[in-house]
């Protein structure tokens, strides 16, 4: 069995795209995104007084004068993992001056990015026979799970839903240990402990379980980020880098020992590792400049073993 | 509040990764300590510049910087379009592919690092130890360190300190920087102020008299110094503008040595940037390269006033001459006439000639705890990559210690160290650590002229796009003269062969067997491992194959 994993899209169309072809390209049987499927900007574009579209990204100013440049803008947005948005000078203003209507707007194009890549899928994989799995983790709204739960092609899991990869059990986690951002699935260490027991609870054959935890085991070189002040700038410019991975995440893979762990979070932390027999995968993440960086898992069903890996940039 | 017709900001959500970005000051300090004038200056480039007596550095120097300022610009925009991603090997391995990436990689950020350990070991010995020696008195102490034995002995404890601080990770180690840039340029200004306000004269007799308390020289030390380089004759007449092309360009593969690395350990982290952000990188290490040069011409001027433009580069060129062993002796003085040694010689006070050096010692400390640090980082990419074996990726499991990495760089560093500490020629080949660093670059520049075109979606879709002159990427542009720059040095360096009268002493057959030696290994590493990958089922080349969009 052949596996392509990725995470922490967050909302890049041109990564997604690439995902869905990944399949074919890599020989895969399922491809799976590990978690953070949903992006974190929202580009507005203007509308001003005059009838014209105005709009910035990467700090430059650009004044759309046809619905085909403002397609066209739209499309450099969402490769780029951002959402943009058409709003009136006055609505910009408002959005502005209102925390609420601005999150009211990203949980709707929140929605709306996570449907259409769904309906990508279903139009892309249907029928070819490769599996598609996406799940959530602590960047993703709860609202999403509901949509990738109902999805025909697309599957997904969570702590509660383990996933069958023929033999093998996939048991998701997309909580992590707390970031300094306060992201919607974030727990202490403690409860995040709790959390993946009870997810542990139906995964009885270790040499046929898969982790796919989002937050990567702490000090374990798949966990390295920039270490940030309190008023998150960074430490000594970048160059102090700490360990922020989760110690429960790495208690369990130490104490369960399953087949193979793959995990996310840790954008810059690409790598791989064992902790004790098990191999540990961070394929990390470059999303905003379209690459699409990626495990591909050979499994040697008869065997139960990894028979190799590779961490690509597709 | 927003105000109608304002240029539109994003909006963004609490989610991982988005910080605030860095201050630029943080940026400029480690681009200023890596093109370190004290440690890379004054211990090579700037004491060679006496075996071109017809050339004049200050030109060199701006020319230099002119040139590096495009290397800046090239680095900061590859940094901007693949952020995060492991620097030349990551960019190199994408437009040029895989082989050439690791081939030049490993040698110009890990192989190449072997020889620089006896490098900073040297360094380390006469800019603080030999000094501080001679200043508390300890004359056991100096004639020890003047040995083979005892450099070696520096280099060995060079590079367990340079692998303990790796081993301690990089954030304790950015703070104590960041207090020896402080103390570093403290103790800067006192050695300015005393050159600007002290008499040659004054200098003079201080040196005499202190040549004698201290090394128990006899007659008048400063012109025996001076004679014994080949007198007025044989030394730069003076400092000037010049030439400021013709002979001045000989002396900029010398100054490479030292101020080829603004780029080194620059990073870009975090999400949702834009041009701001490829400028503040940008910025931070032209500020890093041109307060540098800023500093050394200030030097200069002042070492031309208060030591004597002969007198600085007699005692230089008798180090040099004597530690490479071109001559048998060391000169008037047992050891190299550094600066603040000089200048602490003018207090006529030994205490405070030896807290001078030890505050100079910072600009060391500073910037000695990187020296494995690049080397960890390429051996853990091409481990990741599986052309190395994922062993050699392993951190200790209490202490998160790269231990294999460190051994791969430990084990090596102390046989070539030995190799520099026990023979004569070995020393010699001090550009090769420039050379094969250069060739690097080289590729990285010739990658990022490629960019554009080879990786057409990438670069578009950064905001380095948006820079072009006459319609040409400046990526591009910046690349092709980086490249230039690059090409005309080892050009220089290898050209022509050194008994032909090779200025920089490194084409010649050890320093070539030496440098092929390396090549040939990564080559050797990498064929080995694509076909024992290949009989695993992995695919080496399918690493940095781009998946279809549509």
């Amino acid at each position: 069995m052949k596996i392509f994993f990725v995470t922490d899209l967050h909302g890049s169309e041109i990564c997604w795209k690439k995902f869905l072809n990944a399949g074919s390209f890599y020989g895969a049987d399922v491809v799976i995104l590990g978690g953070d499927v949903t992006g974190k900007a929202m580009v507005p574009i203007v509308q001003r007084a005059n009838g014209t579209w105005e709009a910035s990204l990467q700090d430059h100013r650009d004044t759309l004068e046809s619905e085909d440049a403002i397609v066209e803008f739209e499309k450099r947005v969402m490769n780029r993992g951002y959402y943009p948005i058409r709003v009136s000078d006055q609505e910009y203003v408002a959005m502005q001056e209102d925390e609420v209507l601005v999150d009211k707007r990203f949980k709707e194009v929140m929605l709306d990015g996570t449907e259409r890549w769904i309906a990508m899928a279903e139009e892309k994989l249907a029928g070819t026979g490769i599996r598609v799995i996406a799940c959530p983790a602590n960047d993703d709204m709860f609202e999403i799970d509901d949509l990738l739960s109902g999805a025909q092609v697309v599957e997904t899991g969570d702590e509660e839903h383990p996933i069958q990869l023929g033999e093998f059990t996939m048991v998701s986690m997309g909580w992590t240990n707390p970031t300094p951002w306060h992201t919607f699935r974030e727990a202490e260490e403690p409860d995040l402990a709790v959390r993946i027991d009870r997810a542990l609870e139906g995964a009885t054959d270790p040499e046929t379980t898969i982790f796919n935890f989002h937050a990567p085991p702490y000090g374990s070189k798949l966990d390295n980020a920039p270490a940030l002040n309190p008023d998150l700038t960074y430490v000594s410019g970048g160059q102090a880098i700490r360990p922020v991975g989760s110690t429960s995440v790495h208690d369990s893979i130490k104490r369960y020992q399953p087949l193979l762990s793959l995990h996310g979070h840790i954008h810059e932390s690409k790598g791989a590792t064992r902790i004790g027999k098990t191999l540990a995968l961070n394929p990390g993440s470059s999303y905003e400049e379209g690459i699409l960086q990626a495990a591909v898992v050979n499994i040697d069903e008869k065997k139960r073993k990894v028979k190799n890996y590779q961490l690509v940039n597709g | 509040m927003a105000a109608v017709g304002e240029a539109p900001t994003l909006f963004l959500r609490k989610a991982t990764g988005l910080v605030k970005g860095w201050s630029k000051f943080d940026a400029f300090l480690y681009s200023f300590m890596s093109v370190n004038f004290v440690t890379l200056g004054l211990f090579f480039s700037l004491s060679v510049i006496g075996y071109v007596p017809t050339g004049q550095v200050l030109p060199a120097l701006l020319i230099s910087g002119a040139f590096i300022t495009c290397l800046v610009v090239t680095y900061a925009g590859l940094i901007s379009i693949m952020p995060r991603a492991g620097g030349d090997y990551v960019w190199q391995s994408r437009v040029l592919g895989g082989g050439i990436a690791f081939v030049l990689s490993v040698t110009g950020w890990w192989f190449i690092l072997w020889y620089w350990t006896p490098i900073y070991a040297s360094i380390l010995n006469v800019e603080v130890l030999q000094p501080l020696a001679a200043f508390l008195g300890m004359d056991g102490l100096l004639t020890f360190l003047g040995k083979d034995i005892g450099l070696f002995t520096i280099c060995v404890v060079t590079a367990l300190l340079a692998g303990y601080l790796v081993s301690l990770g990089m954030e304790g180690y950015a703070k104590i920087q960041k207090y020896c840039f402080y103390l570093g340029i403290g103790a800067l200004i006192v050695v300015f102020v005393v050159m600007l306000f002290g008499s040659r004269s004054g200098f003079e007799n201080a040196f005499n008299q202190e040549a004698t308390n201290l090394f128990g020289t006899t007659g008048n030390a400063y012109k025996d110094t001076i004679a014994f380089a080949g007198g007025h004759a044989a030394l730069p007449a003076k400092i000037g503008l010049t030439p400021f092309l013709g002979d001045s360009l000989l002396i900029i593969p010398f100054l490479c040595f030292w101020i080829l690395w603004p780029n080194w350990g620059s990073t870009l982290y975090g999400e949702v940037r834009g041009a701001s952000d490829f400028k503040r990188v940008m910025s931070g290490m032209m500020w890093g390269l041109w307060v540098t040069i800023a500093i050394a011409v200030v030097f200069l001027l002042l070492a031309s006033k208060f030591f004597g433009w002969d007198f600085f580069n007699a005692g230089n060129v008798n180090f040099i001459n004597y530690f490479y062993a071109y001559t048998d002796s060391p000169g008037p003085t047992p050891i190299w006439t550094y600066p603040p040694l000089l200048v602490g010689m003018f207090f006529h006070n030994s205490l405070i000639g030896a807290l001078l050096i030890l505050a100079f010692g910072a600009w060391f400390l500073g910037w000695a705890g990187t020296l494995f640090l690049s080397s960890t980082r390429v051996i853990f990419a091409a481990a990741f990559d599986r052309i190395l074996p994922e062993k050699v990726a392993d951190v200790s499991e209490r202490r998160h210690v790269p231990v294999w990495a460190l051994v791969l760089m430990l084990v090596p560093s102390l046989v070539v160290s030995a190799f520099y500490a026990f023979t004569d020629t070995f020393k010699t080949l001090i550009l090769d650590a420039t050379l094969v660093i250069a060739v690097t670059f080289f590729g990285t520049a010739i990658a990022a002229v490629l960019l554009p075109w080879r990786k057409k979606r990438l670069y578009e879709n950064s905001a380095m796009a948006r820079y072009k002159v006459a319609g040409i990427p400046l990526i591009s542009i910046t690349g092709a003269i980086t490249a230039l720059f690059l090409g005309y040095n080892l050009y220089k360096w290898l050209w022509p062969p050194f008994d032909e009268g090779n200025l920089y002493a490194i084409n010649n057959s050890d320093s070539l067997l030496f440098m092929g030696a390396m090549y040939l290994l990564a080559l050797v590493i990498y064929v080995v491992a694509k076909v024992v990958r290949k009989n695993q089922g992995i695919d080496l080349s399918a690493i940095h194959k781009e998946i279809p969009v549509e």
